[in-house]
Formats: C-alpha cells, structure tokens, sequence
C-alpha cells in the first residue's frame, strides 16, 4: 500500500485493541501515553491516532480481562496507570492476528488479481 | 464468551461506580496530557503551544471523558434511569396530582383486571376440564314444559343412562352422578377426633377418568366398586383428607366408619377439585361414593348424565345421536317407564348459562368504569401536560434537543402508568383471592378465578395509550411551538387555554353521562335485591336454625323411635319455640314426585301432576312459620299402623279441586296407597326468592320411613347456644351424635341471592366510584376555569359585583355543564335497559323513581363540585387579580 505523507490512515474499527494489546506485548507494562506514543512512533505518524480513544480501548480492553492494571510511579515520578497484557490477552492477540493475517491476504489478493485469476 | 460476559458484568458495575472511574480517568488524562506537554516542549515547542498540541493530539478531554463512559458503561441505560429520577423528582413535586393520578389508575387497572378475570373463568374460557367442548349434559326436561326446571327434570333413570350407553354412536361415554346425593349427609366416626357429619356424592365409576381427573394418592372409583356385594369404597377430597386426617399419607387402604359402616378408603383427589368448582359451587363436598345402580334402579330419576361425544361430533349431530338412542331405549322398556327425554346441552352452556346475562352486564359496567377512568386520567394528564409544556419550553429554548424530552415525557408518563398498574395488579390480586375465597357464593368456577394476565395487559395497555394521547401528545405540541406562545397557552384566555377547557369539559361530560348511566343500572340491580329480600317465602328464614340428624339404627322402626324422641327433647327445650323434621330444606333441596287426585267417580282416571315432596314431622309448618290455612298438622300417631295421611299447599289444592274444599279428599302419590288430605298450607318458595312456588305437599315422616333428616327449630338462640343445649339435651339418646352441620335458615336463604348480591354489590360499588371520578373531574375542570377568568372577576368584582352572584354564576355554569352530561347519561340508561331488564325482580327498567333519585344525587355530587371553586372566585381580591397580569 502506498501512502501520501499528509494522507493518514483513519484506524478500521477494531484495530486500535489489535495495536494496544500487540504493544503491551512486545513492550511489556505501559501507561496509556506510553501505549499512544509507542503505537504513534512504529506507525511513523502514518495513522491518524486520536490518542483519546486509546483509554476507551483501554477500559475495553480491561473490562474483558485481556489486560490487566495497575497504578505505579511513571519514569518523572508521577502517579500513572500501568497496563499488562493477561494470558487470556496473549491468547485474543495471537487468534486477531492470525485474522488478521488472513483478512488482509484476502483483501490483497483480491485486489491484485487479474481478469484472469482461479482460485490457487 | 467469558470474557463478553465479564465485560457486561463490568459494565453493569460501572454503572454504580461512574464517579470513580471517572476520577481515575482523570487521573490518567492529567499524566497524559502533562507527558505529552513536556515531550513537545523537549522537541522545542513553546510551552503554551505545547499544551495546546497535547490537547489537539489527544482529541479534546470532554470528547475523551464521554468515549470513555459509553465504552465502560450501558449508557442507555444510565440515560434511563436518569430520567427515572427526574420522573420520581417530579412527581414528588407535584404530590396532589401524582396521587390522584395513581389512584385512578390502580381502581381502573384493579377492578377492571378483576371483573375481566371472573368473567373470562366462568363464561369465556372452557371448563377445567380436557376437551371441555365435547363434553354434553344431557337432561331428562320434557321440552313441552319448560317451566320444570328442577332437578328431578334434570335427572334421568337407571334405565335411561344404560340404555343411553348401549345405543348411542356419538357419544365416546355417558357417566353420571347423582345429584340428589349432595343433600345425603352421613356420620363420619373415627377413633382419635369427633364425630362429625359428612357429605357424600355418589358418582359412577367412569365420571372422573371421563372428566380427566386424576388422584392424588391411590386411586379413582372402579366398575368393580359400584357392584352390591362390593366391600364399601371411598375416594376422600383433598379437604376432607387434610381436616380430619392430618393428610395422613397412609391413609389409603385404611377403614373408616361412615354411619357405623366400615369403608375402605382406595384414594384421595388433588387440592383442585374441578368436579365440585363446577358442579356443586359453594358446598363442601367430603367424599365420592359410588352410584349402585343395582339399588337405584327403581328410584326414578336419580341420575344427572354427562356425556363426551367422540372427536369430529357436531352439537347438532349429537343432538340427533341422543334422539335415536333414545327412541331405541324406549322399545326395551315397558309402557309406563317410557316417558323420558334426552336433551343434550353443551355442558359450558349449562353450567354457566343462567350467569350468562348478569356476568356480561358486570362486564359493561366494568367497561363503563374504565372508560370514565381514562377519562378522567386524559383530563388531569392534559392539564398537567399544559403546566409541562410551558416548562418543556423552557428547557428547549434553552438547548435542550428534542429527543431528550421526548424521552423524559415518555418516561414519565410510562412510569406513572407502571406504578398505577403495579397497585392496581396488587389491588385485583387481593380482590380475586377474596372472591376465590368466598365460599358462601353460588357461582361456579368461583374457585378457580385466577389474575387473568391479558385482562390485564389489555387494561395497562389503555392506560398507556391514555397516558400518550392525553399526557404526551400536548406537551410535546407545546413544547415545539414557540416559547412566546407556549408561555402563554396558560394565560388568561388565549386559545391555547380555551381549547382545553373545551377537550376537557367533552371528557367531564362523557364521564357524567357514563357514571349516571351506571348509578341508574346499579340503582336498578340494588332495588331488585331489596324486592327479592322482601319477598314472602312462605316461611320465616329469621330466628330458624335447621340441625342435620342422621340415624344410624339399622332397623327402620328403632331409627323411627330414635328420631321420635330427639324430636320430643328439641321441643321442650327452654328458648324453643317449636321444631320439627323435615328431609327437604326450603331453597336447599329439590326434588318432585309425581301425585294425582282420585276421582270417586272415575276411579280409574290419572291426571298426573309434579309436585314437590317434604316428609316431615308434626311440628315442621309451625317451625318454619308456615300458615296451615286449613285443616290440621300431623301429629305423632299418624304413623304406619294408620290410614295414610297428606298435607298439601294451596296451589296444589286449587289445582286439584278449584274453589272446593280439599279436605277429606284422596291423592295418589307415585305408586303408593290412597292418602287423604287432612291439611292445606300456604305455598312455600321452595327455590328462594327469585323462584315462584308452585305444586307442593308433604307426607308423614312416621308413615314413610328413617332417612336422614334436619331438624328446624324456631329459637331466638344463637347457633352456638342451641347446639350446645341440644348436645346436652340428647346426650343421653346418643351421645356420638356429631351436631357438626347446624345452619341459620337465613344463611341458606343469603346463598340463593348471593351472586345476585355480588352483581349488585360490584355495579353499585362501581358506580358510587364512578359519580366520584366524575365529581373530580368536574371540580377539576370548574377550578382551572375559575382561574383562567380570574382577571375578568376581579374587574366585575371591581366594578361592583358582589360574591354572591359570582358564585352564583359558577354554579350556573356547573350545572349548565352538569345537566347535559346528566341527560346523555338517562338516554344511555334507557338504551342499556334492555340488558339489564332480565336482571331486574319488581322493578322496570324505565323505574322513574330510581331514575329521579340518581339524578338528584348526581346533582348532589354536582353541587359540590361546583361550589368550591365557586367560592374561592367570590372571594378573588379585585387588586390582586388585577395585579397579576
């Protein structure tokens, strides 16, 4: 997929669980910012992320117990929230993104495919 | 799947602790938003900028604080309750119209839900039994007399039923009981308790297995049972099973003693009893013996028949099926046995036919009141609407959106209505129970009336569509028109405010005419029960007690003897002022034989005639306060061993031998020896008040033999008291005599007016709430009036008009408004009176008199509506009336 620098993705919904539960398992206990900036960065600013929405995510996330959390001090000391992804996290994580894997193989074959195209 | 549970779980909590998470929210943000700031600031924004970024970045933290809500929470349903609040908040403010809304509200949903319910059980839906449509009573009336309409009509012979039963190819069976039987009492004896008597209904075997019933322990009455040689058998009612045995699970299998004669119990029925509800309402049934038809056989007619036609049978099939079976019985018997009858009745139809009438005029009166109570709900709900609207204005014009208030209306309205129904389903509940409860009444299915859930939807469902229509509907208009004008539609005289008084005076005037309308039929019914309670029996039902004795002598002369002397006892007891036997209460017991005069002349002419039979004792006419208005009373020696004697009633005699004396004169009666009349006796209202008397006559207990007999005795002592002075009294002839069924005459005579009592309690009660609702409405509605014209009175009172014209002139218009409704209501009254004529004993339908007595009252409750407010206006003070514009 190509992309113009001041075209950004608007996240298809759904995704933005997929993105926080990923970060918290590579990267291990984050704040919400953390999670935004983190996800922010590796997208090298080409999503349109409206950091708020990660908290509702968050508190979605939460609620189902795919993650859990707890309050602790951030790097400059200040009373933050941190998130850890739970077994039950890890286990949605990997079953997303196999999902996700397929839909977009899917999506990509399709889009690619000539006139001429049969099934593989 | 666990996990999405556990979210819904965590969202329902979130709904109790919404300030906590949002606290924690917060928190979160502050941190984010301050991390945020200091990376831009390292990145080299200037700190102002930096915080304006950090905002931008993070999307607004109003928007952020409300995503969040919605994704932790159910914020439908928060919204709902919120609304609830403010709905509860509301009504808290406005106390006076919250109750009297709630009020009228939970009588329309009680009473409605209650009068629907009984009406659906006894008339509408089928009897409690499996396939009640194909179930047929098949009666034995000659269709030439109709008038003959009791039992003995009713009942056919041994004879019938067998033959019935062989020949007929519609019917899957014919069963039967005896419905004669229920008047047989018997002493029950067993070893710990009292003796105690007992009632029981002979049934054949197949009657209960052919209605669907099942036992509850043991099991049902077999062929094998109703044989002579037999041992005794009995099934026991849960009732009888639970009072005298402690529901002694070991009870089948055991022998109890019934008249000294041991009986095997083979099994007990359920708490539900449906052959009784229908059958026997208001009459304790203790146990079911089998019909022998090998005794009964030559009895006569003893045998009510139910049939159950095979599946696919037309009523008109059956009907035809029965006329067949019935001829080919006839050709088996001999001449004289072949005067009978089938007619098959649906037995739905002969159940609850004769309720019919007076059930569906409770039903429109029920339906009447209903309509006067949504009438008056739309009344207060369009006055509060006005009051709401001006205030739901407000509120928009204030940027409130419409959906919210549309959605609070509706709430508020859906909550008053809930609460109201929630009473009124409490209030119909504990009216059913107490109907079910009341024993005394003979309606059947009484007992098996239960809160009918679709009368009841149905009638919160018109509240609701009230609530819409009258709450709703103007406040939303309101509120969408624009706030100058919604801010006036109350004030003084505009069109908004006169186009309400003109809704609501059609709604006070619709209830006026209907509750007139209502107060006249219920003043009808009442007058018809007063006339009936007045009638002449023929006996005096007051200061009589009838005492059921039951010998248990097996040889007819010692029973006699037995009898003879408890009769002596009673009489000379202090405080009696006479008692004698009789076999057949008035108004209890019905039952006829077939009598004819012996012409000297034509010794061989027979002209039948019916009459009803009484064997008693001397003594019995002046117990029950009956004229002998010739010739003399029995008397102890008119016994076996002397010419056979009878009494017999003035109609009798006047049939008979008309305008002659019958003194001296013999009878036949069935096939017994020639009787001469010794006595004639004013007629006696046998079937109660409602029922005309007709042939009577009564033989010597001491010439016809030992049954089971109630003593009457005329006393000014309480029931109490008589019992136990005649336990004492007898003491010494029998010292196990139960005295368990001692009954006032005048609780007997009560239960044959009581479901026209219930009628007319209910449609009177219905219409006194009735005049009520109207009345408020009507104060209602002269109130908002009087103080719409409060500026205009000021200005007359000013100008020199005093109170009393004031007044004066309110009333005018009170009653101006009053008299219209009044009239519509005599014209609706008088188009009902076709309904309600049937109902009526000794009075018309078009009574003047009951008719000017509800109008005089109406007017009453009129004035009173009318003069309050008409007193607050005389007082206005010109200055401040002026002052508040």
């Amino acid at each position: 997929m190509k992309k113009d620098s001041d075209d950004k993705l608007d996240l298809l919904q759904g995704t933005l669980d997929l993105l926080v539960l990923q970060t918290l398992a590579t990267m291990g206990p984050r704040h919400g910012y953390g999670i935004a900036r983190r996800i922010e960065q590796v997208a090298a600013d080409g999503v349109a992320l409206n950091q708020g929405t990660i908290y509702a995510s968050l508190i979605r996330l939460q609620q189902g117990g795919w993650i859990d959390a707890e309050w602790g001090a951030s790097e400059n000391n200040r009373k933050a929230k941190f998130y850890s992804i739970s077994a039950r996290g890890r286990k949605r994580l990997a079953a997303d993104t196999e999902t996700w894997g397929r839909l977009t193989g899917v999506v990509q074959r399709i889009l690619e495919a000539g006139p001429d195209a049969t099934t593989p | 799947m666990i996990a999405a549970l556990q979210r819904l779980w965590a969202r329902t909590r979130a709904l109790f602790s919404g300030r906590r998470l949002d606290d924690d929210l917060a928190a979160e943000l502050a941190h984010h938003l301050e991390a945020q700031t200091a990376d831009f600031i390292r990145a080299g924004l200037p700190p102002e900028e930096a915080r304006r970024r950090a905002h931008v970045a993070l999307g607004g933290i109003e928007q952020t604080r409300e995503l969040h809500r919605e994704t932790r929470s159910l914020p439908w349903l928060e919204q709902c309750g919120r609304d609830l609040g403010y709905a509860l908040r509301a009504f808290r403010r406005e106390r006076g119209f919250t109750a009297t809304a709630l009020l009228i509200l939970a009588m329309g949903v009680g009473l409605n839900t209650t009068v629907f319910s009984l009406v659906n059980t006894v008339l509408l839906r089928p009897l409690p039994f499996p396939d009640a449509s194909q179930l047929v009573q098949i009666s034995n009336g000659d269709p030439a007399n109709p008038a003959q309409g009791d039992l003995s009509a009713i009942a056919s012979t041994v004879a019938t039923w067998e033959g019935l039963q062989q020949t007929t190819q519609a019917f899957a069976r014919i069963e039967a009981y005896d419905p004669f039987s229920v008047r047989n009492t018997f002493r029950l004896t067993s070893d710990a308790a009292e003796p105690e008597t007992i009632l029981a209904v002979q049934v054949t075997p197949g009657l209960f297995p052919m209605l669907g019933m099942q036992p509850l322990l043991g099991r049902m009455l077999l062929p094998e049972d109703a044989t002579r040689e037999a041992p005794p058998r009995t099934v026991l009612t849960y009732q009888l099973w639970s009072r005298r045995f402690q529901r002694d699970p070991g009870i089948v299998g055991r022998t109890i003693q019934i008249n000294r004669t041991p009986v095997e119990v083979v099994g007990v029925l359920p708490p539900a009893d449906p052959f009784t509800t229908v059958f026997f309402p208001a009459v304790r049934v203790d146990t079911y013996v089998p019909v022998v038809t090998e005794n009964s056989r030559n009895w006569g007619n003893t045998l009510a028949l139910i049939g159950r036609t095979k599946p696919g049978i037309s009523p008109a099939q059956a009907a035809a099926d029965l006329r067949r079976a019935l001829e080919l019985t006839k050709e088996r018997l001999p001449a004289h046995e072949r005067y009978m009858f089938a007619n098959g009745v649906s037995l739905q139809t002969a159940v609850a036919g004769s309720l019919r009438r007076p059930l569906l005029f409770l039903w429109v009166a029920a339906g009447l009141l209903l309509a006067i109570v949504g009438f008056n709900l739309g009344g207060l709900l369009l006055a509060r609407g006005v009051r709401r609207g001006r205030e739901l204005a407000v509120r928009a014009a204030l940027g409130a959106s419409r959906g919210r208030l549309a959605r609070q209306l509706l709430t508020e309205s859906l909550t008053l209505v809930a609460i109201g129904s929630a009473v009124g389903a409490l209030l119909a509940y504990g009216c059913i129970l107490l109907l079910s409860r009341r024993t005394g009444v003979e309606i059947p299915l009484l007992q098996a009336v239960r809160l009918d859930g679709s009368a009841l939807g149905f009638t919160v469902l018109l509240c609701v569509a009230t609530g819409l229509l009258c709450g709703v509907a103007p406040a939303w208009r309101l509120s969408r028109a624009d706030l100058q004008a919604a801010l006036n539609a109350d004030g003084r005289g505009t069109t908004g405010g006169r186009a309400q008084v003109w809704t609501r005076s059609t709604l006070v005037l619709l209830e006026l005419a209907l509750a007139s309308m209502l107060a006249i039929s219920g003043g009808l019914m009442v007058r018809s029960l007063m006339n009936l309670l007045r009638v002449d029996l023929g006996f005096r039902p007051d200061q009589l007690i009838a005492v059921r004795i039951d010998p248990v002598a097996e040889q007819s002369e010692a029973a006699l003897n037995y009898l003879g002397s408890i009769l002596e006892r009673a009489q000379a007891l202090p405080g009696v002022q006479a008692a004698g036997f009789t076999d057949c209460i008035p108004v209890e017991r019905d039952r006829s034989w077939a009598v004819f005069p012996i012409n000297p002349d034509h010794p061989n002419e027979r002209r039948y005639d019916g009459a009803h039979v009484r064997i008693v004792s001397q003594g019995l006419l002046r117990a029950l306060g009956t004229a002998l208005i010739a010739g003399r009373d029995f008397t102890a020696s008119d016994d076996a061993k002397s010419p056979a004697v009878i009494i017999i009633n003035r109609t009798l005699a006047e049939r008979f031998w008309p305008g002659q004396n019958a003194l001296g004169r013999q009878v036949m009666v069935s096939h017994r020896t020639p009787m001469t009349v010794i006595g004639v006796a004013a007629d006696v209202r046998h079937g109660g008040p409602e029922v005309p008397s007709g042939n009577e006559f009564y033989l010597s207990m001491w010439q016809l033999g030992p049954g089971s007999f109630d003593l009457m005795v005329r006393t000014p002592l309480p029931v109490r008291t008589l019992t136990a002075d005649l336990r004492g009294a007898l003491r010494e002839i029998d010292p196990t005599l139960p005295l368990t069924k001692v009954r006032p005459m005048s609780e007997l005579v009560d239960r044959t007016l009581s479901s026209r009592r219930l009628v007319a309690a209910l449609v009177g009660g219905f219409a006194v709430l009735a005049l009520g609702l109207a009345a408020i409405g009507l104060y209602g509605l002269i109130s908002y009036t009087v103080s719409l014209r409060t500026r205009e009175i000021g200005i007359r009172m000013a100008l020199g008009a005093d109170g009393r014209s004031v007044r004066r002139e309110v009333l005018g218009k009170t009653f101006q408004l009053a008299s219209v409704g009044l009239a519509l209501g005599v014209l609706g009254a008088m188009a009902l009176s076709r309904l309600v004529e049937s109902l009526l004993h000794g009075v018309s339908a078009l009574d003047p008199s009951t008719y000017a007595v509800v109008v005089l009252g109406a007017l009453g409750c009129v004035f009173f509506a009318g003069y309050l407010p008409a007193r607050r206006a005389s007082r206005v003070d010109p200055m401040i009336a002026l002052r508040a514009e």
